[in-house]
């Protein structure tokens, strides 16, 4: 999940048999879009426009379509992030649970705040809506990973092991 | 302690569970064998005889629903696992996933079988990254053990099953919505009619059916309709998975019968509230519902009808806990940039009113309200969403039920806490 | 067929008619926003909510269709839907409605191109609270381009997403798109992809509001001071129906007017902005003559006399030539004058375009060539060959008013020609060629019937007056005929229809009356 310097004038997934498998599972082709959203995101980090470009011909429909749909989805990103994405849950059992706290923790600790990355990079911090595991607030998901019940120590420490 | 012996949730708590193998050790798809064997129409029937109803919130019969779709159709039927828990409080699909895999599947075969489908989708949260990484080693399995393919357990029924990871978005949780999704749109839900059974996904008739709806059929078909309906009451009968979260001292998925009392859960199942604080509200069935204060809590059993009388709602059975420390004028703006957030800007008064009581709220909380503001939250709730009680007509304002699961909680906080909103107030003095 | 009771009223309709196409079918209105006859049913504006006897909730009525109930169990013994557009809880709702639109629209009315003719101002003004009870801050955007001739008011915007599904269902261009969601929607199109489309200026006449701006009518006017004249367009050989907007004879803009048989709704860019072309164009309103020295101004009289001077010296050598620019009338006058001896000037085209809605651009850039072969049957495919052959002396020309350059081949054979007469309102490189040019009428100055490639004939109204002394088309000839011939003239122009129907039998039941504005087809030639 990183990306340095410009982006990539073209975008081409790195297993076109994976991209065939996806599209073989659908009736229709513009079914397979979220599948080829995630894909492609999780190889380039987000969606830049280069994957709307070569999505949007994978599907046969127009680039507009594309971003109307990703522009809708809150797991979809139009912009790079950091490599380690921290997506604290602020929704009423979390927040009943310390969830502020774990905001405030990282803003304390790296500087910044809810939307931001830091300069190396390294975390991007996001409050994010109910994450459906409120039996074990509060939940961070960084990247594709859950860390549920999470206390300040353990949480701290969960920072530090991200690289 | 409860007497009462799970169904779904049997076998959670041993080892290997989620395999096939275990599943089928303690008689995982011996009611799929069965049903392969009758006609869809007695499937279905036997669905619509046991009166098991829609688990994701709405409470629609499961059978009733399956029976809409045509039976003249030229097109192909598609059978939905909603597998988008996303309902603030609710965790219980997400346990089902991880523990009871098979016991979804087999539901799901059954379910697909029972309306003549031969590709079905689970639609699952994006987040869930790791229950799709289960979920894809799950129907590897179920593929080699010819559960899914041509030729099911040697009959002709074929059935194809396709994962479908969401990408952050609440209102995919809505039948509607989710098909959308599905077909590579934003998850703006449909204008009704047409029905999902008539024109869903591809314009073909679909189901949509939540991940414990599903998890109930086997045990249907191995136990029988009548044992299904002899737990819990009549109108909504059969087990039921309750999530407590929130200020209690052991929140959890916990297996009850429907119309089990509220207080047995939070204070027997959950082990009572935190720090030995005082109860002070609670949602009963995710953040869509209207609040309970703690005395109708203590006495409501958690059943669809119980709570419609209450003017709140079982829906998903998401119980948040709230103890005396709570803020509620806190908690309700918490809410309410919920549903914001999660709006998904079609319908007019969802779209402009939601924002517009984040609005109301914050500027109450940095004390800049009046008492009218009071009045006029009630009036943007019920220009949103209807009264919580139906009584005039005047619901179902927006396209799908999202106005009235804004509505509902956020009125409810006022009206039943509107002391402590007047607190925040200047200059008012509050008459204790 | 069933029946249905809107408010006080008993109404049969198809069955699966709307309750709001019912409704509008019979001039009683419910607001709306998101419906739009010519697009998918969304359902999502909440403005058009009625009661419905019966159904426990107010529905929305485009999405709620009259079907056909048992005879045992229709209302009253006899209806099979029974309608409140007045109840007291739809009042509320309209009212309510009305509130969350305006919550964040910035009522810059006093500055809004859309001031005037806008649902969201009427609706206000007839359904909605005179107050506002919203102490917020509102919602502000900038303005954004979403293509080179249609600008974005975001802050007037309300979400009907009209545009968007115009975009996806009618041009099929799909360059507009819905971003985020929420309150954070707007619409939106991609840099690299903006709306370029020639039916992109479609987009702004459905805005419900006033955000989707032409830039070509921005703050150019207000449209109460406009006159609004029904009438054809002349860009192509469909011939979609417009209303042309003009003040002080000056024509501001062009919108679309509803005709099902010809693109229904809609009207493509070059037709919209087609009006600008008569602006440059160098303007003649007096005739002229040759002499050595260039042409100099004369009195239509003089005009005239030399005309017919030149017309009784010619013998049998005359012809003329007819355009698919003019009117049937105004051709038919020139193939009576020149004996049906006609040919035409080489076509004017371009692409044909077909969208997959059935919107269709003509690769015919005239709007009568269909017309003008009916009143000259007789038109000759090689009209220079036949110059030669038949020694043609004298030759009328009914001007395109198309600034073109003539071929070789036409330039040649004007020359040869002993005395060129032609007829039109600009100083094309036609017009140069001619020892004398008659002023006629720009293209919306013209009255008569024009007929379209499926043979529909059509009204052109006059929008804006004739200029200067120049005269009807059709009557210039008319003049010459009658004095050469020694006749007595045609006084207007539905006699010279009258005459029309009389030689071409299947015009023999045009009227303006009988058109209207939806015009007709020919006897049986059209497709309906």
């Amino acid at each position: 999940m990183s990306n340095n310097g410009a982006p990539k004038q073209s975008f081409s997934f790195a297993d076109p048999d994976k991209v065939q498998n996806i599209l073989s599972q659908y009736p229709d082709k513009q079914s397979a879009l979220l599948p080829l959203l995630h894909l492609a995101q999780s190889e380039e980090g987000y969606i830049s426009s280069a994957v709307i470009d070569t999505i949007s011909e994978i599907v046969d429909c127009h680039q507009a379509l594309v971003m109307d749909c990703v522009s809708f989805y809150t797991m979809l990103y139009t912009k790079p992030h950091g490599r380690h994405i921290i997506q604290v849950c602020q929704t009423l059992s979390c927040s009943l649970n310390g969830a502020d706290g774990l905001v405030d923790h990282v803003t304390a600790k790296c500087g910044i705040k809810p939307g931001e990355t830091t300069d190396d990079n390294r975390f991007t911090l996001m409050k994010v809506e109910c994450l459906g595991s409120c039996g074990t607030a509060p939940v961070v998901q960084v990247n594709n990973d859950y860390h549920e019940s999470l206390t300040l120590e353990e949480f701290e420490k969960l920072l530090e092991s991200l690289k | 302690m409860s007497s009462f012996e799970p169904v779904l949730t049997k076998h959670i708590h041993e080892e290997d569970c989620h395999t096939l193998a275990f599943y089928r050790s303690v008689g995982g798809y011996k009611a799929l064998e069965k049903v392969l064997s009758m006609k869809p129409d007695e499937v279905i029937d036997t669905v619509k005889a046991s009166n098991l109803r829609g688990r994701g919130g709405a409470g629609f019969p499961a059978g009733v629903k399956w029976s809409f779709i045509p039976n003249d159709s030229d097109k192909p039927t598609y059978l939905i696992n909603n597998a988008d828990e996303s309902e603030p409080g609710t965790f219980k699909d997400r346990l089902l996933i991880n523990k009871t895999p098979h016991q979804m599947m087999e539901g799901m075969i059954i379910a697909s079988y029972a309306i003549g489908c031969n590709l079905a989708f689970i639609y699952i949260r994006g987040e869930f990254y790791k229950e799709t990484c289960l979920l894809e080693a799950v129907l590897a399995e179920a593929y080699d053990a010819n559960l899914l393919g041509k030729g099911i357990l040697g009959s002709d029924y074929d059935l194809d099953v396709v994962i479908h990871r969401g990408a952050g978005a609440y209102i995919c949780g809505e039948e509607t919505g989710l098909i959308e999704s599905l077909e590579g749109k934003r998850g703006w839900p449909r204008i009704k009619p047409p029905f999902p059974a008539v024109e869903g996904y591809l314009k073909c008739p679909t189901v949509v059916n939540n991940v414990e709806t599903l998890c109930n059929l086997p045990h249907i078909f191995n136990q029988g309709p009548e044992w299904f309906r002899s737990i819990g009451p009549e109108q909504g009968p059969g087990p039921k998975l309750y999530c407590v979260s929130g200020c209690v001292n052991s929140p959890d998925v916990f297996e009850e019968p429907m119309g089990v009392p509220l207080k047995d859960l939070i204070y027997d199942r959950a082990g009572g509230i935190r720090n030995g604080n005082e109860l002070k509200a609670v949602f009963p069935g995710g953040s869509s519902s209207a609040i309970l204060t703690a005395e109708e809590a203590m006495n409501v059993n958690m059943d669809f009808d119980s709570l419609i009388n209450i003017k709140s709602m079982l829906g998903s059975a998401g119980i948040i806990v709230m103890d005396e420390k709570v803020d509620m004028v806190q908690a309700c703006l918490n809410i309410a940039r919920f549903y914001e957030h999660e709006s998904c800007g079609q319908c007019t008064p969802c779209r402009e009113g939601t924002t517009w009581l984040v609005k109301m709220l914050i500027r109450m909380i940095n004390g800049g309200g009046t008492e009218r503001d009071i009045e006029m939250i009630y009036e943007i709730t019920d220009n949103i969403g209807g009264l919580i009680d139906f009584s005039q007509g005047s619901f179902g304002k927006t396209i799908c039920p999202f106005g009235e699961a804004v509505a509902w909680p956020v009125r409810s906080f006022v009206e039943k806490f509107k002391d402590e909103f007047l607190s925040y107030m200047p200059n008012l003095e509050v008459v204790a | 067929m069933p029946i249905v009771k809107i408010d006080d009223t008993d109404f049969t309709v198809e069955k699966g008619t709307s309750v709001l196409q019912a409704a509008l079918a019979n001039d009683i209105e419910i607001p709306h926003y998101c419906y739009h006859p010519a697009l998918e049913i969304v359902g999502s504006c909440r403005m058009c909510l009625v009661k419905v006897e019966g159904m426990p909730k107010l529905q929305v009525s485009c999405n709620t269709f009259v079907g056909d109930v048992p005879s045992d169990k229709k209302i009253d013994g006899k209806y099979d839907m029974v309608v409140s557009t007045q109840d007291e809880l739809v009042q509320q709702e309209q009212k309510n409605m009305l509130e969350f639109l305006l919550l964040n629209h910035p009522l810059d009315c006093p500055v809004c191109d859309q001031a005037g003719e806008c649902d969201l101002q009427d609706y206000a003004f007839k359904y909605g609270n005179a107050h506002s009870r919203f102490e917020e801050d509102k919602r502000v955007r900038p303005n954004e381009y979403l293509g080179s001739q249609i600008v974005i008011n975001h802050n007037r915007c309300i979400l009907c997403s009209r545009c968007v599904r115009f975009t996806r269902e009618i041009s099929g261009s799909s360059e507009l798109f819905v971003e985020a969601r929420g309150y954070n929607s707007k619409i939106s199109v991609l840099e690299e992809k903006p709306l370029d489309n020639l039916l992109a200026g479609n987009v702004a006449d459905i805005c419900p509001v006033g955000a989707l701006l032409s830039t070509d009518y921005i703050h150019k006017n207000r449209i109460w001071n406009l006159d609004k004249q029904p009438s054809i367009c002349q860009d192509c050989s469909v011939g979609c129906n417009v209303d042309v907007f003009h003040q002080k004879d000056q024509i501001l803009r062009l919108t679309p007017r509803e005709n099902h048989s010809v693109n229904k709704f809609f009207m493509c860019d070059k037709g919209r902005y087609g009006f600008h072309r008569f602006e440059e164009i160098e303007r003649l309103t007096v005739p002229m003559i040759m002499s050595e020295g260039g042409f100099i101004e004369t009195t239509w009289d003089e005009a005239i006399e030399k005309t017919v001077d030149e017309l009784n010296g010619a013998g049998k050598g005359i012809a003329g030539i007819a355009s698919p620019f003019h009117t049937n009338e105004a051709n038919f006058m020139l193939g009576r004058l020149v004996n049906g001896n006609v040919g035409t000037l080489p076509p004017i085209t371009s692409e044909e375009i077909n969208y997959p809605s059935g919107f269709r651009i003509s690769g015919d850039r005239s709007p009568n060539r269909h017309g003008m072969n009916d009143v000259c049957p007789s038109i000759v495919d090689d009209f220079a060959s036949a110059v030669e052959r038949k020694d043609i002396r004298f030759l009328y020309l009914l001007d395109d008013g198309i600034d073109r350059e003539l071929n070789e081949l036409w330039k040649g054979m004007l020359e040869k020609i002993d005395f060129v007469v032609v007829q039109s309102y600009a100083m094309t490189d036609v017009s140069k060629c001619a020892d004398i040019v008659l002023p006629g009428q720009a293209p919306f100055e013209r009255e008569g019937t024009i007929t379209n490639d499926m043979g529909r004939v059509q009204w052109l109204r006059p929008s804006v007056t004739t200029k200067g002394e120049s005269r009807p088309d059709w009557e210039i000839p008319m003049l010459i005929q009658s004095k050469h011939a020694g006749v007595e003239g045609l006084t207007d122009v539905s006699s010279v229809m009258n005459e029309m129907g009389k030689d071409f039998a299947a015009y023999s039941d045009i009227t303006f009356f009988r058109l209207g504005d939806q015009g007709l087809p020919l006897n049986g030639k059209a497709e309906e």
